[in-house]
């Protein structure tokens, strides 16, 4: 049959070795999808399980009789610590520290980009090899560091307070876990923004001084609107990172009612008061993992289209 | 005094020296073309005169004024880009109108000074569109467009045409043309294209490695180029450039070109340059262009002085309007340019007409025109 469907192949005895060339690929590819996607299956079916059914039941059976309460009391009941209110305070927490680290990080990296290639200065080479350097610290190493750091900000935050009567945010955990995580992400940030602007034409730049626009007009009304692609993969790569981020939250905010996400839901898992409700942990892990799905969701398209950008125009 | 002066205008990058001193001067509502190869410093110099680059020496004045030291939005001017640079981001009309939106003028204006503009293009009905979405030809239109919408005291021009196809390339050249006609305008315009260089402009400055080669008319530069270089580069088919020796022979001066396996061919000349008496006896470059030197019927009656001479020809090239046929003269191919119906076979040979007042000499040594 296959030899009279595709001519083009020489005839040969049984199954040729380009179907078997398929059937390996294939089958090892849905292995490995299989094996990536088995964890994230049993966090979903347990999630809706009763406590009942987790303890008697096969951990990849799906649920007999769904429920979402797991759900509802991971959000509002489930306990963090020694406070039983839910993770919904963290969620929050996180929200409030991950929207202002990504937008100021990603609009730093496209100053820094487009400062880099667009009004090139002496030495420009050597300020971005060393804002690259930023991308291969191992964080651990800062830790300390920045806890000096931080400890400085606060302390100064502490003498406008009582000179002034207001703080301006410094000392304020979330404020602090922003500053860290626009520090440590620039490097990032202006890495991708610079090669895409490389490949940006100049011209555009020239046409726009001679129409008489400033370096911030230029950025604001040229070079901006024209990044959508590298903006959504910066936004998007930054996101994943800063709402995943573990060590930076634990280290500078690791207790009380400012724990971001990450560290509230270490610490509900780690809560012993009688059993381990498997139901609920997965359900708050759920929620966890939930937003950066949902930005993978919305703007994953340009994910992939802005890391093709450069390579096929012409 | 010239509306457009340029004065001893140096640039250099570190050690490299990109302009070496150029002397310009243009007439107001006069075309200054710059040509010459890549890599002369054209296009370096029309963005000093943009003030895109900073100069290192010498003054640029426009109507009397030092402009060198101005930033480009100050200097009334409007450039029109190789590659258009329209912002991707705007419509037409919002690309017409984004340098008076940077200085400030009212809405209410710039949409007057967008539907004038509109109306001289004839791009009114792309005024919405988004550049992505408009043609070559349009693309070139609209950012004309940009130039024109500001009413500067000088437009630049940095090869326009270059990304255009052959025949839209001779329309829009014919459009940019008669824009110059009707507003009157001064341009400064670079072009790698003589032909460009040669219909458009009123003076046309030939550049190579930096320096101004010859300026002046585009018959001045066609005529009577100063080197060997402008005598190659300007023409199309280009000037034949023939080794020869200047005999004398008690009357007057002539020219004797060498043939492969045959007589040499002596030609007299009564109007010799007087220069060229120093080189009796003595190698130089004969130039000739193409189309004097012709078939017997078709040279200039009224030619001062006609000399006919034999000629092996190789190869024919019929090109419709005429036949251009290749002989081999001191060594070299040489392009004669004949009537479209002359009866002529590759192989045989012919009398071909030397137009002998059009013909010019240059030093081997120095490559200068010998006058």
């Amino acid at each position: 049959m296959s030899a009279v469907t595709s001519p083009a192949r020489p005839a040969s005895s049984g199954i040729s070795a380009r179907t078997i060339n398929r059937i390996v690929i294939y089958g090892l590819l849905a292995l490995f999808a299989i094996f990536y996607l088995m964890p994230l299956f049993v966090m979903l079916v347990t999630s809706f399980k009763t406590m009942d059914e987790i303890q008697n039941g096969n951990m990849l059976a799906l649920p007999q009789s769904p429920t979402i309460a797991p759900w509802f009391k991971a959000w509002g009941e489930t306990c963090v610590g020694l406070t039983c209110a839910g993770i919904k305070g963290y969620f929050w927490n996180s929200i409030k520290m991950v929207v202002p680290a990504v937008l100021i990080s990603t609009l730093l990296g496209a100053l820094n980009g487009y400062v880099l290639t667009k009004w090139r200065f002496r030495g420009h080479t050597l300020v971005f090899a060393m804002m690259l350097f930023a991308c291969f610290i191992p964080f651990q190493s800062v830790l300390l560091p920045m806890a000096t750091i931080l400890g400085s900000i606060g302390r100064f935050g502490v003498s406008l307070q009582n000179a002034t009567g207001f703080n301006f945010g410094l000392g304020n955990s979330t404020v602090n876990l922003v500053f860290v995580h626009v520090v440590y992400g620039l490097g990032f940030t202006t890495l991708f923004f610079r090669n895409y602007y490389e490949a940006f034409p100049t011209e555009l730049i020239k046409a726009a001084q001679v129409d008489g626009a400033s370096f911030f007009q230029i950025f604001r009304r040229i070079m901006l609107p024209n990044s959508m692609p590298i903006f959504v993969v910066t936004v998007i790569y930054q996101f994943t990172n800063i709402w995943n981020d573990f060590l930076f939250a634990s280290a500078y905010a690791g207790t009380g009612d400012v724990m971001p996400m990450t560290v509230a839901l270490n610490n509900v898992v780690n809560t012993s008061t009688g059993v381990v409700e498997y139901n609920v942990n997965m359900a708050a892990a759920m929620i966890a993992a939930l937003p950066t799905l949902i930005v993978y969701v919305v703007a994953g398209r340009y994910f992939v289209r802005g890391l093709m950008a450069g390579a096929v125009k012409g | 005094m010239a509306f457009l002066e340029i004065d001893g205008l140096k640039k250099r990058f570190g050690n490299v020296e990109i302009l070496k001193g150029i002397n310009v001067e243009l007439e107001k509502g006069g075309f200054l073309v710059l040509v010459g190869p890549s890599g002369c410093g054209k296009s370096t110099l029309l963005n000093t005169i943009a003030g895109l680059e900073n100069i290192t020496e010498g003054e640029i004045r426009v109507d009397g004024r030092a402009i060198n030291d101005l930033h480009p939005s100050k200097r009334d001017i409007a450039m029109v880009f190789q590659s258009y640079a329209l912002y991707p981001n705007m419509t037409v009309a919002g690309n017409i109108a984004f340098g008076m939106e940077m200085r400030g003028v009212p809405a209410a204006e710039r949409q007057a000074a967008i539907d004038k503009v509109a109306k001289i293009l004839q791009i009114g009905h792309l005024l919405n569109r988004k550049p992505s979405q408009l043609s070559g030809g349009q693309r070139q239109r609209v950012a004309m467009g940009r130039a024109l919408v500001r009413d500067p005291k000088l437009f630049l021009f940095d090869e326009p045409l270059s990304n255009l196809d052959a025949k839209l390339r001779v329309d829009m050249r014919i459009e940019i043309k008669r824009l110059h006609a009707t507003t009157g305008t001064t341009i400064v315009y670079v072009t790698h294209d003589q032909i460009e260089a040669m219909t458009l402009a009123t003076k046309i400055a030939v550049m190579r490695d930096g320096e101004v080669q010859q300026f002046g008319t585009p018959a001045e530069i066609y005529n009577n180029p100063t080197n060997i270089f402008v005598a190659d580069f300007m023409g199309s088919p280009a000037m034949n450039l023939i080794p020869a020796k200047i005999d004398g022979n008690g009357s007057g001066l002539s020219v004797v070109l060498d043939r492969e396996a045959r007589q040499p061919i002596v030609l007299p000349m009564p109007g010799a340059p007087a220069g060229l008496a120093a080189f009796k006896d003595k190698q130089v470059i004969f130039g000739v262009r193409p189309e004097a030197l012709t078939d017997p019927e078709g040279a200039e009656r009224n030619g001062s002085s006609i000399a006919t001479a034999d000629c092996h020809i190789e190869v024919v090239e019929p090109a419709g309007s005429d036949t251009f046929a290749v002989t081999n003269l001191g060594g070299k191919g040489v392009v004669a340019r004949l009537r479209a119906d002359a009866r002529i076979q590759p192989g045989t040979s012919t009398p071909l007409a030397f137009n002998l007042s059009k013909a010019v000499f240059f030093d081997p040594a120095t490559e200068k025109r010998i006058l």
